[in-house]
């Protein structure tokens, strides 16, 4: 399928997909600064492939073709470099950025306010964390939207789904809690978003949650559950952008301004004052007027008489009239609920759930070793690795290395009498001999020193574990970037000759080899 | 304990395994039909021609319920009268019983036990009627619960059944309510009174009870979060038609027993039981999905009943098929039912639209239209005379040229000619109106009592003053009727609940409640207001939409209640000022001072905030001042302190950000102004108020005197929070002197 070809654009685009790539405060410390270089989340990898691959080849899928990537300045050219060179792009990926402090937190809402002059159409908000189910297509939520907001004045449609809490026992507490659950409101028949239990509502009243009574008459019959997490996928209408331009106040778009949405659909003052610019009357004028001329609109707008000697003489509605019976537009918000039982979602925006995810992706995938006869050569025959395992390209292993279940990055070392299991490997990490990691995700450029022993540990990229050491349940930062300043530039040295340092390992993988 | 009352029963019980039991409460409670009441129990008046308690126990039947307790309060020998002999027809101005058949209930052959159990005058509530089935310790086992005013063809027994096997597996299933789906807004569902299940669907067990009522309108419903621990998605229902059909266990008369202050199955027991960490009982609901449950628990679902039963929703209970006053109706096109024994006379031009219900021996005179309504039997409707969605009781006679509307007319009344009954108007048994009178909507009327009437009065009724000839000139010059104070608002204001005047309301038949309806609305956007005045950027954006008329109205009352309560207040600061000099005087301990206080504060009713206030005053007062201040002052302040300043914490509750506002809103306007800070350190010194607190205060923009009038008070505030200021410095300083110590 070659639909680059298409250059020219003959229909206007339907949506636009703004994907937001952050920081990834959540991710830390794999997340943090490797020396002077970012480690911007979007390019975390799950089962080897970025976290943002993810997400761009569902929207690929959609067909939509537009995507504006929002990101920070200083992830810029990992990012653009990512998009632009690394993926098959038969879409136009715009990168864009703001600029802003780690540590100062920008909302999502200041985010979109400022790049609103660049969507000019009804877009997809998504984020770069999250993982969508096989099961699932972005197709089914904007046809979800794209038929409410046409039938009865949807405005937005958001899709949250089934969250699989990990086992109790499986939780290591150092590496940071697990956020609490965010219970919602929704109506079943017609999958409609009524309350989402902001934090704010939860300060404010922790005993008890509060629902309008007007949203309980509105829709008497509605489901109330904490089981579901809200994955960051929002297809709204261009004019909820003009909105979060006017609530200035909104910091967040998924933690308030959405929640505070919700609450137009039944709060009569919010709609009166908010329908108008949500939907502008002349929208659907087409379709309605067409309505009220098809006889059966007719029919429906005739009450019937009760009272037939009491009542006046019946006239015949005027068009004036049937023209103000119109239902004013619902406002209302689609929700696209994803069960747990069709295909595991989740969000990576915790340490948990990214080593939870890459566990699944590895109880997936068959595929284990790199196919490519070059690579392969690097990993020793006496290596015994796992089929739930992935290797990367380029990346050595020593003899009689035992790896199961794990991941391991591209241009690692695997040293000899190594034994890894239930772990993660970013690139570049060097294991050495007799090491042991267990339920560990190791940042980009780990060492692991001879004989130490690791288990369910996360690191930053560049940590060193010192060889013979022993570590367990930790959150492992390179505490002091300044004191390592020098063996920093030799780092990024050894970056440069990648290659080189590749080919090397290669002979040197050859020489083993040959030896044996 | 319950008293070995009917060991015999027991026994006979014991011995047929499983007798289904049921109890009806046939005794409403409250006054919503008055004055149709006033002689009458509720459960004897008729709904389509046959006496609620009838349907009440027509519906057990179907559910084969074998033994009936009748729990009657008011007027409870016509109720046992008629469960013995009869329901019968009462129409002449003798009061002469006329039986119409030996009770089908009592018959042998009726396969039901039915027990009337005459329960005291003094028992109010439902709640004091379960208490009572618990010392008379009717109940065996599982039982029926309902109210002796419903109409219904829900499968009971297999409620029971599910309710049973539940049991089996959970001790603690108490009980199960019935519900019926029917939509928020279903005719049958009553505004003023309707309720919030929180159900798991998975097992149907309800987690959480909330009622609501039509004014004050509610505007949130509040779900505990707890429930979501336990039970990861739950359904909300503000669909459910509550039909007061609940089985309970055993165990439930004894916990109405145990909580003394349980007066409503739902408001109390239900919301109770599910709040209660103590209890741990579960109580489950059946949503019954088909079938038909209704209560007539007022005047307008009295209409909606009758218009449901008429249109058959009700079936087999049917007026042509099952009727429970034992008559036979033809069921005729468009749901006419006519008396099929050929007694009632309808002339030629006389009119019956759909809906409507003719009993025996009525007579319809000509030109006569009667629409959506019910006629009882031994009627005579006059010529021309227009009968509109009304429920006329048996033996009535109305003249011709009269108009009738949505209005429910008691037995043996006599309208004389060109009469005009206006909507929602309530006539008891034995009136005559007329001729050309003209009844304002919503009027009561019922009967002179003649002297030495010696059955049991409606207290309220005697209490009725009425002027003679006002009434002949408003009710025509042969009514014999006294008219009923169509409620003054300002005398049921202070029914709170379910009972207020606004509220019944939305229970009254023929009222449409658009006035209120509306208000509703209004104070919700202006709750709504204050949401969006956190976000001050668009408070400002539309200035005029909003006030509406019947908003202004609410503010008008508000005001009105401001003003009353106002007077309240001062005079609640009296009694607080000299209660507390008496304390000071006598010196009683400060344990005491505060039960005194509590319980002045029950009986004028006034927020804790005034207490407190109150409380500061006088204890400021107490201070002497001492010439010259210096160091005899501060000991003054603390003795009086030390003495008296326990008291501000144990009138109720404690808030010692509030307690320094007080004081120092007291301090600015009297004499002891310079006294503030001493004071103020001396409630630190003793515990009653933490650094934590002065803080807040201190930062709160009001305590700085902002939004108050220039003058003598706003100087006062503002001297105290510069006092304050300094306070908090040294204590700043204080504090890094001791960490630098420590450090």
């Amino acid at each position: 399928m070659d639909l680059g070809v298409a250059t020219s654009e003959p229909v206007a685009r339907e949506f636009l997909a703004v994907v937001l790539a952050g920081f990834g405060n959540e991710l830390v410390p794999l997340t943090s600064n490797h020396g002077a270089e970012p480690c911007p989340k979007a390019l975390v990898p799950v089962g080897n492939k970025p976290m943002i691959d993810y997400v761009l080849s569902w929207i690929d899928q959609s067909g939509i073709k537009n995507v504006l990537l929002i990101c920070p300045a200083i992830h810029r050219a990992a990012i653009s470099h990512h998009v632009h060179s690394d993926l098959p792009t038969s879409f136009r990926v715009d990168v864009q950025t703001y600029d802003e402090s780690p540590d100062g937190s920008t909302g999502t809402c200041t985010i979109l306010r400022h790049f609103s002059s660049r969507i000019s159409e009804d877009f997809v908000l998504l984020s770069c964390d999250f993982i969508p189910p096989p099961s699932l297509s972005l197709h089914t939520i904007l046809d979800k939207f794209r038929t409410e907001s046409g039938t009865d004045g949807s405005i937005a449609t958001a899709c949250w789904f089934e969250a699989t809490l990990p086992d109790k026992n499986a939780i290591i507490e150092d590496w940071g809690s697990l956020p609490p659950p965010t219970p919602i409101v929704w109506e079943e028949n017609t999958g409609t978003l009524l309350y989402i239990d902001s934090a704010d509502d939860s300060d404010r009243n922790s005993e008890e949650l509060e629902l309008r009574m007007s949203l309980l008459s509105k829709y008497p019959r509605t489901k109330l559950s904490r089981k579901y997490q809200d994955s960051h996928v929002y297809v709204c209408r261009r004019s909820v952008l003009d909105l979060v331009k006017e609530k200035r106040h909104f910091d967040s778009f998924r933690e308030e301004f959405f929640p505070w949405l919700c609450k137009i659909q039944y709060q009569r003052v919010k709609r009166e004052r908010y329908g108008r610019m949500l939907i502008p009357p002349n929208d659907d004028g087409t379709l309605s007027v067409a309505l009220n001329h098809s006889t059966l609109q007719n029919k429906l707008h005739e009450k019937p008489q009760l009272q037939p000697s009491a009542a006046e003489p019946s006239e015949p509605p005027s068009p004036t009239e049937a023209d103000s019976g119109i239902e004013p537009a619902s406002l209302r918000i689609g929700v696209v609920l994803h069960q747990a039982a069709d295909g595991f979602a989740t969000r990576v925006n915790t340490v948990h759930s990214l080593l939870d995810m890459n566990r699944r992706v590895l109880s997936q995938t068959t595929y284990s070793l790199p196919v490519d006869p070059k690579s392969r050569s690097l990993i020793d025959q006496k290596a015994q690795i796992s089929s739930d395992t992935i290797v990367g390209d380029s990346t050595q292993v020593a003899e009689r290395a035992t790896i199961k279940k794990s991941v391991i990055g591209k241009h690692c070392v695997i040293g000899k009498m190594t034994k890894i299991v239930g772990s993660v490997l970013l690139d570049h990490c060097v294991v050495e001999d007799g090491a042991k990691l267990d339920g560990c995700i190791l940042g980009r450029g780990t060492k692991i020193g001879a004989k130490a022993e690791v288990s369910r540990c996360v690191t930053q990229a560049g940590y060193e574990v010192d060889a013979g050491e022993t570590v367990k349940n930790e959150k492992l930062d390179v505490s002091d970037w300044t004191a390592l300043d020098d063996e920093d530039d030799e780092d990024e040295d050894d970056e440069d000759e990648d290659d080189e340092d590749d080919d090397q390992e290669e002979e040197e993988g050859k020489d083993e080899s040959e030896s044996e | 304990m319950p008293p070995k009352f009917s060991t015999g029963k027991e026994k006979l019980l014991g011995d047929e395994d499983e007798v289904l039991q049921a109890v009806v409460l046939a005794d409403s409670f409250n006054k919503r039909f008055r004055p149709l009441t006033t002689r009458k129990p509720r459960c004897l008046l008729p709904i389509c021609n046959a006496p609620l308690l009838d349907w009440t126990f027509e519906s057990l039947a179907l559910a084969g319920v074998q033994e009936i307790f009748v729990i009657c309060r008011s007027h409870s020998e016509q109720v046992k009268n008629a469960i013995a002999y009869g329901f019968f027809l009462l129409f002449s101005a003798e009061k002469t019983y006329t039986f119409a058949s030996e009770s089908r209930w009592s018959k042998p052959g009726s396969g039901i036990k039915i027990v009337p159990i005459m329960t005291a005058k003094e028992t109010f509530s439902p709640g004091d009627a379960m208490r009572d089935i618990y010392t008379r310790g009717l109940v065996t086992g599982d039982f029926v619960l309902v109210m002796g005013d419903l109409v219904s063809n829900v499968k009971i027994d297999e409620v029971v059944k599910a309710h049973k096997e539940r049991r089996k597996t959970n001790k603690d299933a108490i009980m199960t309510m019935v519900v019926k789906e029917s939509g928020s807004k279903h005719r049958t569902r009553p505004t003023g009174n309707s309720s919030i299940f929180v159900i798991d669907p998975e097992t149907s067990e309800c987690l959480y009870y909330d009622a609501v009522i039509g004014y004050p309108p509610k505007t949130v419903a509040n779900v505990p979060r707890e429930i979501l621990a336990e039970h990861p998605e739950v359904e909300i229902r503000n669909d459910l038609l509550d039909c007061s059909i609940d089985v309970c266990s055993v165990e439930v008369p004894s916990l109405f027993q145990d909580n003394f202050d349980y007066l409503d199955i739902r408001r109390d027991f239900v919301h109770g039981v599910l709040t209660s960490d103590l209890l741990m009982k579960n109580i489950y609901c059946y949503v019954a999905k088909e079938g038909y449950a209704a209560r007539v628990q007022d005047t307008k679902s009295y209409q909606s009943i009758s218009k449901d039963i008429i249109s058959r929703w009700t079936f087999p209970l049917v007026p042509d098929n099952n009727h429970p006053g034992g008559e036979v109706y033809e069921h005729r096109q468009g749901n006419k039912y006519i008396a099929r024994d050929g007694s009632v006379v309808l002339a030629r031009t006389s009119r019956i639209g759909n809906n409507c219900l003719i009993g025996p021996s009525t007579q319809v005179s000509d030109d006569a239209q009667i629409i959506s309504s019910v006629i009882g039997r031994n009627c005579v409707i006059g010529a021309g005379t227009l009968i509109d969605n009304s429920y006329v009781f048996d033996g009535t006679t109305i003249g011709p040229g009269c108009i009738v509307q949505q209005s429910i007319i008691g037995s043996g009344v006599n309208i004389r000619e060109n009469t005009r009954i206006s909507k929602g108007s309530l006539v008891a048994d034995e009136v005559v109106v007329g001729p050309n009178a003209v009844l304002e909507p919503f009027q009561k009327l019922s009967k002179k009592r003649a002297d030495g009437d010696d059955e049991d009065i409606d207290s309220e009724e005697e209490d009725l003053e009425f002027d003679e000839e006002l009434i002949k000139a408003k009710l025509g010059t042969d009514s014999n009727a006294i008219i009923w104070p169509r409620d003054p608002p300002d005398e049921d204001e202070d029914e709170e609940g379910i009972e207020n005047y606004k509220n019944q309301r939305f229970m009254r038949l023929g009222d449409d409640v658009a006035d209120l309806a509306y208000s509703d609305e209004g104070s919700l956007s202006s709750d709504e207001d204050t949401d969006l005045s956190d976000s001050d950027s668009d408070s400002d954006m539309y200035p005029g939409t909003l006030p509406t008329s019947s908003t202004t109205s609410l503010t008008l009352e508000s005001s009105v209640v401001a003003a009353s309560d106002a007077v309240a207040v001062s005079e609640f600061q009296a009694e607080v000022t000299q209660s507390l000099e008496r304390a000071f005087a006598e010196g009683h301990s400060v344990d005491n001072a505060a039960v005194e206080l509590k319980t002045l504060r029950m009986a004028s009713n006034v927020p804790l905030l005034r207490v407190r206030e109150a409380v500061i005053a006088a204890i400021v007062e107490k201070i002497e001042i001492v010439e010259g201040g210096g160091i005899p002052q501060r000991q003054e302040i603390a003795k009086v302190i030390n003495r008296w300043g326990p008291l501000i914490d144990k009138i109720g509750g404690v808030d010692a950000v509030e307690t320094v506002t007080l004081l120092q809103s007291h301090c600015a306007k009297s004499k002891r102004l310079p006294l503030f800070p001493q004071i103020l350190v001396a409630l630190y010194q003793a515990d009653i108020v933490e650094e934590v607190d002065m803080r807040k205060w201190h930062a709160n923009p009001a305590s700085k005197g902002e939004g108050v009038a220039p003058g003598p008070m706003k100087d006062g505030l503002r001297k105290c929070w510069d006092v304050g200021a300094a306070i908090l410095e040294q204590l700043n300083q204080q504090e890094s002197d001791s960490e630098e110590e420590s450090g």
